[in-house]
């Protein structure tokens, strides 16, 4: 087998496996992966048995079999459920893998600029942020200052050791302290809310959140003006026709109320809707949903990329057999299963003739 | 381009057997196109009926893999003879339930030769039927 096939060379957005030397790892990473795809999961559900995968993965796999691929468990389109731990698992691991990577595949780096001491390292970090294992020990100030997301100091509990030289140079707004119940680093002035909400990530206060601010937020609240949800039409699923019944007319109307394309006969509508429905329910179940122009732009591409394989299948066949060599090439090949099957259906017939032959004299 | 889902999730496939190989006595054969894979499956062990036997298994790749099973035969020409098994058809064809409806989306063209493997392992008696 060519192993280094030209169209691995495609792919390189595959994720970098982990050493062998880390199987901990290699095993949490595994978890991450959607069985189906085999990549990490996008819009996470969950069904009644309790495995999860990509929502779109899923839903194109029920609309075949209504059972869970893993287990055989019965299940169905209706009982699937978002699975936001997960997501959220998911998206952090996703910022956090190329730093995990890096700690694990070069270790003997890592040594080398932790001898340089902390200034060193610092400049080392500001510039390449990837590089994690050269702070490992200590938050990064860049992070600290600039970007306040809580997941990242939050899953590695090694952190909270705050280096001394970049505490110094910070106001005393943004020092930071690690939550007494659950260990997450946060700035000091987050902590008791933090734990007032049952230890929640604390999203980044506005800078300039004077009265008039609070103000204004109460009058929300007293007018009822935060209740009002007004996308809730645009989030509803689509519920699927019956492909059987609907006409083509209704499988018009429904592609044009999406602004897609009403080309083609009937199976080729009914088709289209079936993906549309798909990418539309599947996207609905993630926290990064697309815009429905992307989605529409996804669908024309695999409905292109699908026709272009139709039309080069043919043609790669219809070519091949009108030159005498390609004919010469394909009888060549089939032949030795034609000699075969001739061989095979000669003898059948002579043990037939010879027992049909027997058969009268016995009766006789 | 943006890659076809059956195409991506076999680009991964073929990664994962060139970085931790195949599982022993599956060697992959050839996979110049992508949609059309073939593995060289011998079953190990003494108490094999088919000791020393290869056997060359095609697996052809729809644009639905992996919601769709790929379709599994065992390669009959002049180089390659399929099993002397009871659920293989003298033309190679496979009766087998998770090529029919048996088949999950998580199952893979490795974990395919394995059952393949397994199913020639345990039988005793070589005969066929069709």
């Amino acid at each position: 087998m060519d192993l280094n096939h030209p169209l691995l060379a495609s792919a390189v957005d595959l994720l970098p496996p982990f050493p062998s030397s880390h199987p901990q790892i290699q095993r949490l990473d595994r978890s991450l992966y959607c069985q189906i795809c085999k990549e990490l999961f996008s819009g996470p559900v969950s069904i009644p048995c309790g495995h999860s995968f990509c929502s779109r993965c899923i839903r194109g796999s029920l609309e075949v079999m209504k059972k869970c691929p893993s287990c055989n468990e019965p299940a169905s389109e209706g009982s699937i459920r978002r699975n936001r731990a997960l997501e959220e698992i998911v998206d952090s691991w996703e910022e956090a893998r190329p730093i995990i990577h890096g700690l694990t595949s070069n270790n003997s780096r890592k040594r080398s600029i932790m001898n340089t001491g902390p200034k060193n390292a610092f400049a080392a970090e500001s510039t390449k942020r990837p590089r994690k294992e050269s702070t490992s020990r200590s938050v990064s100030p860049v992070k600290q200052s600039s970007d306040k997301k809580e997941e990242i100091d939050g899953d590695a509990d090694d952190m909270i050791a705050l280096d001394p030289y970049t505490n110094m140079a910070e106001s005393s707004e943004d020092v930071k302290a690690s939550c007494p119940l659950c260990d997450i680093t946060m700035p000091i002035r987050d902590i008791s809310r933090h734990i007032d909400l049952g230890c929640q990530p604390i999203k980044p206060r506005p800078k300039s959140q004077g009265r008039e601010n609070l103000k204004a937020d109460w009058k929300k609240v007293f007018s009822g003006a935060g209740l009002v949800k007004g996308k809730d039409v645009e989030l509803k699923k689509i519920t699927k026709p019956n492909y059987s019944l609907a006409t083509p007319a209704e499988l018009r109307s429904v592609l044009q109320s999406y602004n897609l394309s009403t080309f083609g006969d009937k199976p080729a509508l009914a088709h289209r809707v079936q993906e549309w429905i798909l990418l539309y329910n599947s996207n609905l179940d993630t926290s990064h949903p697309k815009s429905l122009g992307a989605l529409r732009a996804k669908l024309n591409e695999a409905e292109a990329s699908r026709r272009r394989d139709k039309e080069k299948g043919r043609e790669e066949m219809a070519s091949e057999l009108k030159t005498s060599d390609g004919l010469a090439r394909y009888a060549q090949d089939t032949k030795g299963e034609f000699e075969r099957l001739r061989r095979e259906i000669m003898e059948r017939d002579k043990k037939r003739v010879g027992s049909g032959a027997e058969a009268p004299i016995e009766i006789e | 381009m943006a890659l076809r889902l059956s195409t991506k999730r076999l680009m991964k496939e073929l990664k994962d057997i060139q970085e931790k190989g195949t599982p022993a006595g599956i060697i992959p054969l050839s996979t110049e196109s992508v949609d059309e894979w073939v593995f060289l499956i011998c079953v190990l062990g003494d108490e094999t009926i088919y000791k020393g036997e290869q056997f060359a298994l095609r697996l052809i790749f729809s644009d639905r893999y992996p919601i769709d099973c790929p379709q599994v035969t065992f390669i009959a020409d002049d180089q390659y003879q399929p099993p002397l098994h009871p659920h293989v058809y003298s033309n190679g064809h496979i009766c087998a339930s998770i090529f029919g409806n048996e088949w999950s989306p998580v199952l893979t063209a490795v974990s395919i030769c394995i059952t393949m493997q397994s199913m020639l392992a345990s039988n005793k008696k070589k005969e066929r039927y069709v």
